[in-house]
């Protein structure tokens, strides 16, 4: 026996013992190095043959190693017995994990609630109205005249009746109607956003729903100005497309404002070079907007010298579309889960 | 609408570029979609769109007034020569009988016409604007359409009977053969032009091909007249028939255009078809327009709707270029003459949009509001949709948008019945006409679309309104529901095994949603519905919010779906009263609490839930939950039984249960439920 002999056992037994995973195992290790036919208790008898002079610090460190071996085996027992003694199972980190099953949120509802989200921030209101409307909130009130070429842009349905005495209800063709109703319950100051489908008879295709979402917008109180509406549109326009949008505001008609406009979005598909999506034009049209119309105000009893608003509205889909990358309008309903897990 | 810039420059200076003068005309609303070289016709032609409060823009002569507004060049209005010396039209006679339907009406005869080919410089300015040469006095006619905005109508006027020009409401089921070759049936509601005889035209639409010219025609009697807007909309309408001069009638055209317009045409066909006689103009009516519209504008009022300070020569040179004749009452204040051309102007506001939209709206700077905080109205409703779906999408269950409009016969089919519901009378699709009042066809083909492409399951939601139809007066009841849908297998990966989502999935998803609103008491009793097979109605307290099943073998089989899908549907807007206004804290039991077993063999048809009430009623306060947690059948269970397991625990809020009261208050439960339900009572642990 030598020293280098010593430290070789000392090694071995260190590492197999790291290894080790049961209790049974340990026992095993136990008998092999400590029992009484063990190395370790082995090397205590090769220790008599040794040279004298060495048996002394040979004898040492056997002690040494034999304390150190049962102190960390006592050690590994205790601490197997409190994951409970089982046997540890092998861990494969490469197995794919068990998913609790997740559901997703409709990409229009988050659009949705991405648009509304901002507008509650800058104080405006989510507010509500019918589907099923009346030629009152939908025509009348917003200033189209119910035998005027402006109508065409807001094609109708209508619902059955029994007879002709009885008048027909419609469904509304733009979420303009909660403007009407949300003024006629309430006074200025208004901040109102008002999301929610509107239905029109469109033919169908990639880009024409005859069921569609809109969101409306409406502030009105003493002095809301075309400037004002100007800034908050870019306010909000930059808080939903990112710091570097840029606007324009382009004159247009609609009958329940005036001044009116169309806001254009610098396309940021292409940055504004001109691309398929933007038509080659490099700016995309986004809202529909303008300065209530006093007409408006007269129809629900708002005295138009004494209040001014804005009022502003923009189509869900065509948003997620852009945003998304979606060029066919029909995903949105078809709700393939294929495509609602992209989102 | 398509304008050639080729035309335009016999009106107005166009500095080049064209893209630029594009580029400026949409900043001022008048919308250049598109510029398409025409080397063909050596043009440059603009594609248009036009808003429909514009209709002086419908022509050559509005759109170069438009860039005199914009670009100030100057504008040259089309030469008009007027012949003093004209003859009486001998024995015509005009009878203008509907002065509503047509406020007035001028016609005038051109004698020795030579109909034939027109100048090349005309055909080509008519092709670059999309019109087809069709023969000189046409071509003039639709010339003077496009330069004006002014439609003129000519008759052979050797076909007209009885040299009579009858302007008057059709007959009922008169006929009219119209110069697209078909024939329309006319009702009393139509204006139209007549001779002695019959019909000629369908006024402001179309011409009737029994007086139309040809290359024989000697003689026209030329007609520009103003026919009122809603008469002309409403019989294009009605009859299905659209012209370009309907377009321009329905939109209103010019009063002082007809007569300028008229005499436009008859200088071009002085020129172009060698007439030389024409007569004096017959005229009936009046110009809608007798006086014109002045309108105050001040200052203040620009600066108020727009703000922004502007200069009072800003404004003053804006409403001088559009022609509008701003005449300064002080320095900030003016009276402007509406022209006859712009009868969108009525009111100041429409003003101070002229002067933000020729100045330019990107000249209005942008600010932010400044205003006090305002009092936002809750909406419990919005808040209960948007928690729905957040708790719905962690729950595994994906949010579907679908049509409100469903096919009525399908979902018949399905076995739902259909009374109270709200049909469409000018549906798109003819299958899509019923409001839907349940989600079930809605999600049930969302389903089969999904198995199509593949997916093995499917967990989908829906919130949107359900249709009602009330009484005939009031409008149809919008409810805000939820409806659920559940199918195919419950995937656990490779642990499996799989199994499939049924009724107690559903089931256990409601349980734990109204546990998270805060709602106790809900309730799900057996009740039968035509569409489902096995199925409960949920009440909470007494109130019924919904109901909840298996889909019977009707709605498998109309939608080809593979499985037995459940299905369930809560109304919102009831359980949405139904909420707790805040959630109270329960004190935490502080003593201990005893767990004990009960398993018991029952008849099959035993409802599990009249144990678990009977369990509660006999523990007297002393249990605080019941958990069944365990259901079998067959092995030691006989036929027509089951085998149920239920773990109660046992708490008092008081104090510490001893054990032999714990064992005892069992004993007592255990014997009495099997009792009372006639179970073979397994053993107490």
């Amino acid at each position: 026996m030598n020293p280098e002999e010593l430290q070789n056992l000392a090694r071995e037994a260190q590492s197999r013992l790291e290894s080790l995973q049961t209790p049974a195992q340990l026992e095993e290790f136990r008998i092999a190095y400590l029992g009484r036919k063990g190395k370790v208790t082995c090397l205590f008898e090769a220790l008599k043959t040794a040279p004298s002079e060495e048996r002394r610090t040979l004898g040492q460190k056997l002690n040494e190693l034999k304390n150190s071996l049962e102190e960390k085996l006592k050690g590994r027992q205790s601490g197997l017995s409190a994951s409970g003694g089982r046997e540890k199972e092998f861990l494969d980190p490469t197995l794919p994990g068990i998913r609790p099953a997740s559901g997703r949120i409709h990409p229009l509802t988050q659009t949705i609630r991405r648009i509304t989200g901002i507008f509650e921030r800058l104080g405006f209101e989510v507010a509500e109205g019918p589907e099923i409307e009346t030629e009152f909130y939908n025509f009348t009130a917003l200033n189209i005249p119910l035998d005027h070429p402006s109508r065409d842009a807001f094609a109708t349905f209508y619902t059955q009746v029994d007879s002709p005495r009885e008048s027909p209800f419609l469904l509304r063709s733009q979420t303009s109607t909660v403007q009407i109703r949300v003024m006629q319950k309430r006074k200025p100051p208004l901040r109102i956003i008002a999301p929610g489908r509107v239905y029109r008879p469109d033919r169908v295709d990639a880009s024409h729903a005859f069921m569609f979402h809109q969101i409306e917008g409406l502030m009105v109180d003493e002095r809301t100005t075309f400037s004002e509406l100007k800034g908050v549109l870019h306010l909000f326009l930059r808080q939903l497309l990112g710091p570097e949008t840029k606007i324009r505001f382009r004159p247009h008609f609609f009958p329940f404002t005036e001044p009116s406009a169309e806001v254009d979005v610098n396309c940021f598909l292409c940055d504004g070079r001109g691309c398929s999506v933007c038509g080659g034009k490099g700016w995309l049209e986004l809202l529909g907007a303008g300065s209530v119309d006093p007409a408006v105000f007269e129809q629900v009893g708002y005295d138009p010298k004494r209040v001014q608003g804005f009022a502003f509205g923009l189509g869900v889909e065509r948003i997620a579309m852009l945003m998304h990358g979606i060029s066919d309008i029909r995903m949105f309903l078809e709700n393939d889960l294929r495509f609602l897990r992209q989102f | 609408m398509k304008i050639s810039t080729n035309w335009l420059k016999d009106f107005v200076t166009l500095a080049p570029p064209l893209e630029r003068i594009a580029e400026k005309l949409t900043l001022a609303g008048l919308e250049v979609k598109r510029i398409e070289p025409r080397p063909e016709w050596k043009d440059t032609v603009f594609e248009v769109e036009i808003t429909t409060n514009r209709p002086d823009w419908l022509s050559h002569l509005g759109v170069a007034r438009e860039i005199h507004a914009i670009e100030n060049t100057g504008l040259k209005l089309p030469s008009v020569e007027t012949v003093p010396d004209r003859l009486p039209p001998s024995g015509w006679k005009l009878d203008l009988k509907e002065a509503e339907g047509c406020p007035y009406y001028t016609a005038c005869l051109l004698e020795g016409v030579q109909n034939g080919p027109t100048p090349d410089g005309m055909q080509n300015r008519l092709a670059a604007c999309g019109l087809r040469s069709i023969n000189l006095v046409v071509d003039i006619t639709n010339y003077v359409l496009l330069e004006t905005g002014q439609p003129l109508h000519a008759f052979d006027a050797d076909l007209v009977r009885g040299r009579e020009v009858i302007v008057r409401r059709a007959k009922s089921q008169e006929v009219l053969a119209a110069l697209d070759g078909k024939r329309y049936e006319l009702s009393s509601g139509d204006l139209v032009i007549a001779d002695h005889d019959r019909a000629i035209a369908l006024a402001g639409v179309m011409g009737g091909q029994e007086t139309e010219v040809s290359v024989r025609t000697r003689n026209l009697l030329l007609e520009s007249a103003f026919f009122d807007p809603r008469w002309v909309r409403k019989t294009s309408i009605r009859v299905g028939l659209s012209s370009e001069s309907s377009y321009r009638f329905e939109r209103r055209v010019d009063p002082e255009g007809v007569d300028f317009g008229r005499e436009r045409a008859v200088t071009l066909f002085r020129e172009l078809a060698g007439v030389r006689r024409v007569s004096h103009v017959l005229k009936a009516g009046r110009k809608p327009t007798p006086s014109k519209l002045k309108i105050h504008l001040s200052l203040a009022e620009v600066e108020k709707i727009l703000g922004v300070a502007m200069k009072p020569h800003q404004v003053h040179s804006v409403l001088a270029r559009l022609g509008l004749e701003p005449r300064n009452e002080n320095p900030e204040n003016w009276v402007v003459t509406i022209p006859s051309y712009r009868a969108d102007l009525e009111r100041s506001v429409d003003l101070v949009e002229e002067v933000a939209r020729v100045s330019g709206y990107d000249k209005i700077p942008e600010t932010l509001p400044e205003r006090p905080p305002v009092e936002v109205h809750p909406s419990p409703i919005r808040d209960l949709e948007e928690r729905t779906r957040d708790f719905l999408a962690g729950a595994g269950f994906f949010e579907t948008v679908t049509s409100s409009l469903i096919n009525p016969v399908s979902f018949e089919r399905a076995g739902f019945e259909l009374k109270d519901t709200v049909r469409i009378h000018n549906p798109i699709h003819e299958e899509l006409t019923l409001l839907r009042p349940s989600f079930l066809a809605s999600l049930a083909e969302v389903l089969a679309g999904n198995e199509r492409a593949g997916e093995r399951s499917a967990a989908i939601f829906e919130i949107a309104s359900l249709y009602r139809r009330k009484s005939k007066t009031e409008a149809p009841e919008e409810e805000k529901s939820l409806g659920l849908l559940a199918s195919g297998e419950r995937r656990t990966g490779w642990k499996g095994p799989h199994r499939n989502l049924d009724y107690y999935d559903l089931k256990g998803v409601l349980e734990s949603y109204f546990e998270i609103l805060g709602i106790k008491g809900s309730a799900f009793s057996p009740q039968p519905f035509s569409f489902l097979e096995g199925s409960a109605r949920i009440c909470v307290g007494k109130e019924a919010v919904g109901f909840l099943g298996v889909v019977a073998p009707s709605v498998t089989s109309e939608w080809d779906l593979r499985g037995r899908a459940a299905f369930a549907e809560i109304s919102l807007a009831r359980l949405v009263r139904l909420l707790p206004s805040e959630k109270k804290f329960e004190a935490l039991p502080r003593f201990p609490a005893a767990e004990r077993d009960l398993s018991l063999v029952v008849a099959e048809g035993l409802q599990i839930g009249e144990i678990l009430e009977e369990i509660k009623r006999l523990g007297r306060g002393q249990v605080r939950n019941v958990e069944l947690f365990d259901l079998f059948r067959g092995g030691r269970v006989p036929k027509g039984q089951k085998g149920v397991a239920f773990r109660m625990t046992y708490q008092s809020l008081e104090r510490t249960l001893l054990s032999e009261e714990v064992q005892l208050l069992h004993e007592t439960v255990a014997r009495e439920v099997s009792e009372k339900f006639g179970a073979s009572f397994q053993n107490i642990k």
